[in-house]
């Protein structure tokens, strides 16, 4: 038995090992960004371990993390161009593609052909040579230095990532894709395990819009472990309107962490959804703050969960404006032995009347020992408000499943059938026809994979 | 072509069918009636086989074949078809994909081509027309949100894509309007055929001067209590149940 202080320990020495390593992005020690990385390294450093008592992390195992020593990929990697490997991981889809190979930018895999004026889409690596007032602009624009070790550990040590900027009142014909694929076939020694950082930055003008899509994948093979922790920065100005779709489906030996920030101003509008079929341990965290009045924000998610797999939501949307909307809608689908953590927090502000917010969770299991825990909050301070919850943890209905069967289809059809079904009211907010048949489809492959059509307990 | 022998079937250790005996030949129609919670829709679900029910006692045969034996599918590839009293809403099922992925399953099963796209849309769009069923119905999610009517209908619409061989209607005339009654009448008399038979349950005589059975049952207590022909029926409305009951008693 490991005690409290070991692990500990073992958590300090992680995060140092980490910040011990080179730094991959910036070589020049005169980069405007070096303080930048420098006060993170502090953060780091000074913010407070994590642990099991903090309602944040108490449903994840996350000292299973620290147990293993993550290093950061060596270059060649980004040379990686194995194009049937990542041919058979990808939707087929139309868009602007940036790809990233264990958080390499990969040149000869990506395609940004013909972006019109007014639209800047490129690598961060990229956009620190070509355009570093622009850059630093929407950097340094509204923020702080994380609080949380894991994003100033990104803010830190970030390897590359994709920087996104569109003008006032520019729309973007197709979907900005980014695409991460994570495979130890592009390293030099396929048993290491790697440490990917990644770091985004969309930036949308005033009345502009664009899709982007994020593909989290990785080739499946038994020793591919790492972590791949991921930060995305989105500001959305005043009228503008970001759709964001976003994929995850990864070598089930992999960590990954996702934290998503959200600054909308007046009137502007995000919408997202999201499929996860996890990697080992998955967490998505979304804070979305409204800035400004009459904005809107919609969270979908589907998650998937199998053997062994942990996937994590976690939400915080802050009303603190008045007239605001949002959407937060969570279905889970628990197909082996594995741990769905939901946790989905909505502040209103004292200020913040007229917010109209719903959450809601629902999880359908369809084994036995599969775990869920799911916790709605919603704290609210302001009186004129329209807001609900509710969370349900449920099986496939036998009645649904006898009304299938009793037209002629098997139970194992059904059963799919269900489970479709079941996914539909999210799948649908995936307004991009290809990508959303491609999930589609990815998820009846994923649950027809793991048998979900034997299973034999449902409830009425 | 379909024998039931002494049916006793216990739903949570209730004794619901009490030896209950039935022969429907091929190119009948019988109808059922019965008190409310005689044991109707008990019989409807146990031939369809639904699970929920112990059946302690008796036989079922179509055609020789042993029913009660058979996965809820395996009877529907038999051409066995019930018209459920309380159709279910499946959120997120389209009906369109739901009929499609009936129809080829039954195919499949009995060894027949499967429709194409365009091959089903026809038939379904023929059989919508028939049954004047709107066709925006077939591109919502199953019976989601359909009224009580529009879910009857539904009903009708699957039975005659799947042309079943031995078809179970329970109280499919329940709450629909006069107008519906009859296009459905119509409906199940189009399916009518010497090899197919047809069972009726229903409270209102009415169904039965649309649908002309060869044959009324009534079921009380869990058994066929009497048998008659059209006419039983008219007197039931008159005289209710209760003289049956007694007559059975003594
Ligand atoms: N799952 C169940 N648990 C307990 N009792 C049940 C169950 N299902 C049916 N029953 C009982 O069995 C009896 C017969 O019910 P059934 O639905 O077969 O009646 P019915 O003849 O179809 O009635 P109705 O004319 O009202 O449709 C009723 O008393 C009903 O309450
Ligand atoms: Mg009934």
């Amino acid at each position: 038995m490991i005690s409290r202080q070991q692990r500990q320990q073992e958590q300090r020495e992680w995060f140092m090992q980490v910040l011990d390593q080179d730094d991959l992005l910036i070589k020049d020690n005169t980069h405007w960004l070096r303080q930048y990385r420098k006060d993170a390294r502090q953060a780091v450093n000074s913010l407070p371990l994590l642990n099991r008592k903090q309602e944040a992390w108490r449903y994840d195992h996350i000292e299973k993390l620290f147990e293993n020593n993550f290093v950061q990929p060596d270059e060649s990697t980004g040379g990686f161009t194995n194009v049937e490997l990542y041919d058979n991981l990808l939707p087929p889809l139309t868009s602007y593609r940036l790809v990233f190979i264990n958080g390499y930018y990969a040149v000869s895999l990506s395609n940004l052909e013909e972006l019109h004026d007014g639209i800047t889409v490129c690598s961060i690596g990229d956009a620190i040579h070509l355009m570093p007032e622009k850059l630093a602009y929407s950097f340094i624009y509204g923020h702080k230095l994380h609080k949380d070790k894991f994003s100033a550990l990104n803010d830190a040590m970030f390897n590359d990532g994709v920087f996104i900027n569109i003008d006032q009142g520019v729309h973007l014909d197709h979907p900005v894709e980014i695409v991460y694929l994570n495979t130890n076939h592009a390293t030099s020694e396929d048993d290491r395990e790697n440490l990917i950082q990644t770091r985004n930055i969309i930036f949308l003008h005033e009345g502009s819009s664009v899709q982007v899509i994020e593909n989290f994948v990785s080739d499946q093979s038994e020793n591919n472990k790492y972590f791949h922790s991921n930060v995305t920065e989105i500001y959305l100005d005043e009228g503008s309107k970001l759709e964001h779709y976003r994929f995850q489906d990864e070598s089930r030996q992999a960590y990954h962490l996702s934290m998503l920030y959200v600054t909308q101003k007046k009137n502007s509008h995000y919408h997202s959804a999201s499929l996860a079929l996890g990697g080992a341990w998955a967490r998505t965290e979304y804070k979305v703050n409204f800035e400004e009045e009459q904005s809107e924000c919609d969270l979908y998610g589907l998650y998937a969960v199998g053997d062994e797999q942990l996937i994590d939501f976690h939400l915080d949307v802050q009303h603190r404006q008045p007239l605001c909307r949002s959407r937060e809608q969570f279905k889970g689908i628990l197909y082996g032995k594995g741990t769905a953590v939901f946790d989905g927090r909505i502040l209103v502000d004292k200020h913040a009347q007229k917010s109209d917010a719903v959450l809601t969770n629902d999880n359908l299991l369809l084994v036995n020992d599969a775990e869920v825990n799911t916790k709605p909050q919603l704290e609210i301070y302001a009186d004129d408000v329209k807001c609900s919850h509710g969370t349900t943890v449920g099986r496939l209905d036998k009645e649904h499943l006898f009304y299938l069967r009793s037209r002629g289809i098997a139970e194992s059809e059904a059963r799919k059938m269900l489970c479709q079904g079941f996914a539909e009211d999210i799948m649908m907010n995936i307004r991009n026809e290809e990508l959303r048949l491609y999930m589609v489809d990815s998820l009846t492959r994923t649950l027809n994979a793991h048998n979900v059509s034997s299973g034999d307990n449902y409830g009425h | 072509m379909l024998n039931i022998k002494n049916l006793k079937v216990k739903v949570d250790n209730k004794q619901i069918l009490n030896g209950l005996d039935l022969d429907v030949n091929a190119g009948e129609v019988h109808a059922i009636m019965g008190p409310n919670g005689s044991g109707k829709s008990t019989l409807s679900h146990v031939l369809a086989g639904r699970d929920g029910y112990e059946v302690t006692d008796g036989q079922v045969l179509l055609d020789d074949q042993n029913l009660l034996e058979l996965l809820p599918e395996e009877r529907a590839h038999l051409g066995v078809f019930l018209a459920m009293q309380y159709p279910v809403e499946l959120p997120g099922v389209n009906n369109m994909m739901f009929l499609r992925e009936s129809i080829n399953a039954v195919h499949r099963a009995r060894g027949e081509e499967e429709l194409d796209t365009v091959e089903f849309l026809k038939l379904v769009r023929k059989k919508a027309a028939l049954l004047q069923l709107d066709e925006k119905l077939l591109k919502r999610n199953v019976n989601a949100g359909f009224s009580g009517g529009e879910k009857k209908r539904n009903e009708i619409l699957q039975m005659a894509m799947l042309e079943p061989r031995l078809a179970i209607l329970d109280e499919t005339d329940s709450g629909l309007d006069i107008d519906a009654l009859r296009i459905i009448a119509q409906g199940v008399n189009t399916l009518r055929r010497p090899d197919r038979a047809i069972i009726l349950v229903t409270h209102y005589p009415r169904l039965l001067e649309y649908i002309e059975p060869d044959l009324v049952h009534v079921l009380v207590n869990g058994r066929i209590a009497r048998t008659g022909d059209k006419r039983l029926a008219l007197e039931l409305e008159k005289k209710g149940y209760g003289w049956i009951a007694e007559e059975n008693a003594a």
